[in-house]
């Protein structure tokens, strides 16, 4: 841990095989913004791969000087996924796959940004090429590149922030619990993912929710309706807050979006060998149900629900616009 | 002297570039501009259902991710039976996907590009001081508020479609929300916003009085009139005349642009076309793949994206780079905001074009000049949506078909290449625009546009080139889109 009178983390950004889509989404942070972040939350950024002015050997040479002790690093961040040693490109005459090995090995916390860095994600599909991986873990496999047993030097596994992209918040204020010695092992869920951003569902808060309560149900896109029963939402399998932190200055989800949860947090992202745009059934049973509820609930609840479902929501429900007000029960 | 310098990791690019230099006397006597990072999404998508291509390629780029949403999804609608997709969908897609070029021009401007001019090799510049009070980073006043500004700017993707990077609203017929009249009030007031801070600090003049301007006397009339009062576009015009930047990095002076923005009504805002000296109509058929100094072998050293079936081949002797070389006709052509607008006969752009070719100074300043069209045009499609409209219509896959979607990323030229049998991806290739300028040598052995435009360039110091980094960044490289 930090010494008291040191006022600033060092923090290193590094880049596997992603996207960049972390970090552009990271510029998109609000309350604070990303400006005011770095002046106030006392983190120094020593290298960053899109935003620094360093490049070449200078930036190589940083590395090294962490790796010989000159300079500590308190919280290395990686954005994509790791390849396999003998896939990977040298930087300074060290392959980026070890440099992530050395530089994890040093730091007093290691955060993975992102479903790729976390699980492997999209390039660690059946097929790569790349021998990808997350740092610790690869889809629900624990290991991956740093192995179960890696602790960072503060003692913690690697910090899992999924997300495709990770939300904005979710990066900023891990880094801000870190530089306050707020997170501890027990604030991290079975796949060390900090229960403060992932303790929920991306179905809670969700708009659509009296929809989904009477199984009133989209049947195209652009409707109204609920989008779990025919169009493949997986929010009320997917641990995220998106529905109420909101994305874009609180502007916007997937849901709200009008397109499905895709569950991009989840270990498995993407999901191989199922559909994203079409809830998969088996009989007249979405394949997967919500998180914790019993199928013969579900189909009891469902059963229930759909005899009771106002006739606004029926029409709501597959109509591009709101057709019908609530009004009154008639007698009432 | 000869001497080597290899620059890696390359920062203030998207993605993992490598450059190598040959210099002999402070000149750069050859380039070799290498993709590093391979994640294989080419072959990922084989086999795959059709639509998932809507959710992988976009995840390609995580800076022009509505670009590919754009690109997949017209490929998809090319492999559907026919279909009459939604007009205002339309309109709401380029909306969005304008959005997110306005943002990456600015990005590119602010974040990536003017850092370079902070070096103290341009430290004779007579308003260098000026330069690092504004454009520092994370400090100068311009690049702290060129970042709150952008971030606002793209609330109007959450009004549109619901999340960036990474939406899944963009389909072939149309997008997935049905906008109210609240959103539309939303988008028209973000983009108040965001215009008047173009105004005052980027342009510092009424975009309505800088849209008249169509030649570089009445550029240089307007931008740099009062020295004191400088705006953010006149500093770096004016730093680009005293600093020679006007013909610094050439290109080879060919380019090809896919046409974006389409309308049903009205056809592209950006005519595709190729132009090398004289425009002619864009026919995709002419873009062909050389792999023969990529990591690729197929048995194939120049193909067409639908036949291509490249594999990944690490040890090849002859490759250097893991982006391929699309060429046009088999000419090495370059793509970006420079080429969209001289393709589409701009007149400022034009004329810029006319005096100096294609260079960092015109390449740089055509982005910020796009943007500014497009806030101009953006408020007139906003006015065009309408609360009462569908967004989507469903498409209906066929079974058996090819097809493209071609489109303009900020960056330049982007396609998708899909063939579809029995229902499954068979084969999707991704040509994107800096596969384009930054490709390795051909089959022909003939240099990329970066290599060329860096190659006879002087430098001051052979151990940190910035004129070659300046060069580099001109272009704004992507490199996860390019070897993806």
């Amino acid at each position: 841990m930090k010494q008291e009178d040191e006022m600033s983390l060092n923090l290193l950004f590094l880049h596997g095989l992603g996207c960049g889509g972390d970090t552009i989404s990271m510029l998109n942070a609000e309350q604070p913004d990303i400006v005011s972040f770095f002046r106030g939350v006392g983190v120094k950024l020593l290298w960053h791969h899109t935003l620094s002015v360093k490049e070449g050997s200078k930036v190589t040479d940083l590395f090294r000087d962490i790796l010989d002790g000159k300079i500590q690093l308190d919280i290395l961040l990686l954005e994509g996924a790791v390849p396999a040693e003998r896939n990977s490109h040298s930087l300074g005459g060290r392959s980026f796959t070890r440099w992530c090995m050395d530089l994890a090995n040093v730091s007093e916390y290691t955060v993975a940004m992102g479903t790729c860095a976390s699980f492997g994600g999209i390039p660690a599909v059946r097929g790569n090429t790349t021998g990808a991986t997350g740092l610790q873990f690869e889809k629900e496999v624990s290991g991956g590149l740093l192995g179960s047993d890696y602790r960072s030097r503060a003692g913690l596994p690697v910090i899992n922030l999924p997300g495709c992209p990770a939300h904005p918040d979710w990066v900023l204020e891990t880094l801000h619990l870190i530089a306050n010695g707020k997170l501890s092992e027990t604030d991290l869920n079975d796949v060390n993912m900090p229960l403060h951003f992932y303790n929920s569902l991306a179905h809670h808060g969700c708009p659509r929710n009296e929809f989904y309560e009477f199984k009133s149900s989209a049947r195209e896109y652009g409707q109204m309706g609920c989008l779990f029963e025919f169009l493949g939402c997986r929010g009320t399998q997917c641990e995220s807050d998106c529905n109420n932190r909101l994305w874009l200055g609180r502007t916007g989800s997937c849901t709200r979006g009008g397109f499905p949860c895709i569950a991009c947090t989840s270990k498995d992202f993407p999901h191989e060998g199922s559909r994203f745009f079409e809830t998969e059934l088996i009989g007249d049973v979405p394949k997967f149900l919500p998180r914790d509820v019993p199928k013969a609930w579900y189909i009891g609840i469902t059963g229930l629900s759909k005899m009771a479902t106002p006739e606004r929501l029926k029409a709501n429900a597959v109509s591009p616009h709101r057709i019908h007000t609530p009004k009154n029960r008639k007698g009432d | 002297m000869s001497r080597d310098l290899i620059i890696t990791p390359y920062s203030r690019v998207e993605g993992d570039l490598r450059i190598h230099l040959s210099l002999e006397d402070k000149t750069v006597t050859e380039a070799r501009a290498s993709g590093v990072m391979f994640r294989g999404f080419e072959h990922i998508l084989r086999g795959h259902h059709p639509e998932d291509a809507i959710v992988y390629t976009p995840r390609i780029c995580g800076i022009c991710c509505i670009s590919h949403s754009v690109a997949s999804s017209l490929a998809l609608r090319a492999v559907s039976e026919d279909f009459s997709p939604s007009p205002a969908g339309e309109i709401a897609t380029n909306i969005a996907h304008a959005t997110e070029n306005v943002m990456s021009h600015i990005t590119q401007f602010y974040l990536y590009f003017l850092p370079d001019l902070l070096s103290n090799r341009f430290s004779s510049f007579s308003m260098y001081d000026e330069i690092r009070k504004r454009f520092t980073p994370f400090e100068g006043t311009s690049t702290l508020q060129a970042i709150r500004e952008r971030k606002k700017f793209l609330e109007i993707l959450g009004y549109l479609v619901g999340k960036w990077p990474h939406t899944l609203a963009i389909q072939p017929g149309g997008i997935t929300k049905s906008i109210e009249s609240s959103d539309i009030y939303h988008v028209q007031g973000i983009l108040k916003d965001f215009t008047a801070y173009i105004e005052s600090r980027l342009v510092g003049m009424p975009l309505r009085k800088y849209l008249e301007i169509d030649t570089e006397e009445r550029l240089e009339e307007s931008l740099l009139n009062e020295r004191d009062t400088l705006s953010d576009m006149g500093l770096f015009y004016m730093a680009a005349r005293e600093l020679e930047l006007l013909e610094l990095g050439r290109g080879p002076g060919r380019f090809i642009s896919g046409g974006a923005y389409p309308f049903q009504e009205d056809g592209h805002f950006f005519q595709p076309g190729y132009w090398d000296g004289e425009l002619e109509p864009l026919d995709p058929g002419n873009i062909s793949e050389s792999i023969t100094h990529s990591f690729f072998s197929d048995g194939n050293e120049f193909s067409s994206p639908f036949e291509d079936r490249s594999e990944p081949s690490p040890e090849k002797e002859s490759a250097y780079s893991w982006a391929k070389a699309p060429r046009y006709r088999k000419q090495v052509v370059e793509v970006g905001a420079i080429g969209r607008q001289v393709v589409s006969a701009e007149p400022l752009i034009t004329d810029l074009y006319g005096r100096y070719g294609s260079t960092v100074f015109t390449r740089v300043f055509a982005r910020l000049h796009e943007a500014i069209i497009l806030l101009a045009a953006m408020e007139e499609w906003v006015s065009r949506l309408d609360s009462c409209a569908d967004y989507y219509v469903k498409n209906k896959l066929k079974d058996n078909a090819r097809g493209t979607g071609i489109t303009e990323a900020a960056r330049g030229f982007l396609g998708h290449w899909i063939v579809v049998k029995e229902g499954k991806i068979s084969n999707y290739q991704v040509i994107t625009p800096t596969a384009f300028n930054c490709s390795p040598r051909d089959h022909r052995d003939r240099p990329g546009p970066v290599e060329q435009s860096v190659t006879g360039t002087v430098v001051a110091s052979e151990n940190d080139p910035v004129e070659v980094d300046i060069i580099i960044r001109s272009y704004d490289p992507c490199l996860v889109c390019t070897v993806h």
